[in-house]
């Protein structure tokens, strides 16, 4: 794989994962209110930013943005605020992950943009109740 | 009158030759006369400095776990001593897989300057909320100064890099719900 369709590859994993999340708070914050809701909209609008940002970086690279799905198969069967919570850890540690072959892409810039949202995807993650973990993002660090 | 030199005779002394002053330029010292030890490249570097980093990180939570054990505030998600010594055990976590990475000669190690010394952690305030913000700055340095090595990093180490600037970036929130507990 040349480096232009590796950065290209990688971004589209990115990309993915950003089209499910946004689609994912759409649901997610349908089951909330208050301060959840409005930290739920907040979240989701970074993830249609960054999305956003994604189709223009993969649009200048020649190639054509993978079209996000009509309807996502939720990880989580949501019912309730907390189930919305669920979600949302979930949608966000799949963005940890999405962003990872990003990384190890050989652009410095893009590795730093990889790097940066996996850091805001965890954060993310863990004000949504996740757990701590020592490795997000890699299934095992090997 | 001496017989002139065959060529087999040459030979055997050009080769004679040859062997004593390879001999003599090594004092018979074997291959460590060869010359110093070559710079280690770039990447590890960059290993050494993510592993020194977290030996820092984990000798300031050591003692942060230390301090807190008896003065700790319990909140909902446990005591600001038992959120603190957990992330500790993910920095633990860090170190062992980034120095599983390195794999140096012992030539290599023996040579390293530092190597095998524990770095001694900096004083911690003497108030546990001030702590618990202490420990937020060391782990937002740490966090950025992984994310600013690792594009130079080979990919996999990269990776590794930005999961560990991930986890520290999390840990600001634990961190966070310690601190207002």
């Amino acid at each position: 794989m040349t480096g232009k369709s590796a950065k290209v590859a990688a971004l589209q994993t990115a990309l993915a994962a950003e089209q499910a999340a946004s689609y994912g708070y759409g649901v997610a914050g349908s089951h909330l209110t208050g301060s959840s809701f409005k930290v739920a909209s907040t979240d989701c609008v970074l993830h249609e930013r960054a999305r956003d940002n994604l189709v223009k970086m993969i649009t200048a690279l020649g190639a054509t943005p993978q079209p996000a799905a009509v309807a996502y198969r939720l990880p989580v069967s949501v019912r309730a605020a907390d189930d919305a919570a669920k979600l949302a850890v979930d949608l966000e540690l799949s963005v940890v992950s999405g962003y990872l072959s990003l990384v190890a892409v050989t652009d410095p810039a893009l590795r730093r943009l990889a790097a940066r949202a996996m850091q805001s995807a965890t954060v993310r993650a863990a004000r949504w109740g996740a757990p701590s973990q020592a490795f997000p993002g890699l299934a095992t660090p090997h | 009158m001496a017989a002139e030199p065959t060529r087999r005779t040459m030979i055997a002394a050009a080769a004679a030759g040859s062997l004593g002053l390879a001999g003599f330029l090594t004092g018979c010292k074997g291959i460590a006369a060869l010359g110093p030890v070559p710079p280690v490249g770039a990447d590890v570097v960059t290993l050494e400095h993510a592993i020194s980093a977290e030996e820092t990180m984990v000798a300031i939570y050591q003692a942060a776990v230390s301090q807190l054990g008896n003065t700790s505030i319990t909140s909902g998600n446990g005591s600001d001593a038992q959120i603190v010594a957990a992330i500790r055990t993910e920095h633990v976590e860090h170190l062992r897989e980034l120095r599983a990475r390195l794999i140096l000669p012992p030539r290599y190690a023996k040579t390293k300057p530092g190597a095998n010394k524990h770095p001694a952690p900096p004083q911690l305030p003497a108030d546990a909320k001030a702590v618990i913000a202490a420990l937020a700055g060391y782990e937002r340095s740490a966090a950025a100064r992984l994310v600013g090595e690792l594009v130079t990093a080979p990919a996999a180490l990269a990776q590794l890099m930005a999961s560990i600037a991930a986890s520290e970036s999390g840990h600001l929130v634990y961190l966070h719900q310690a601190g207002v507990a």
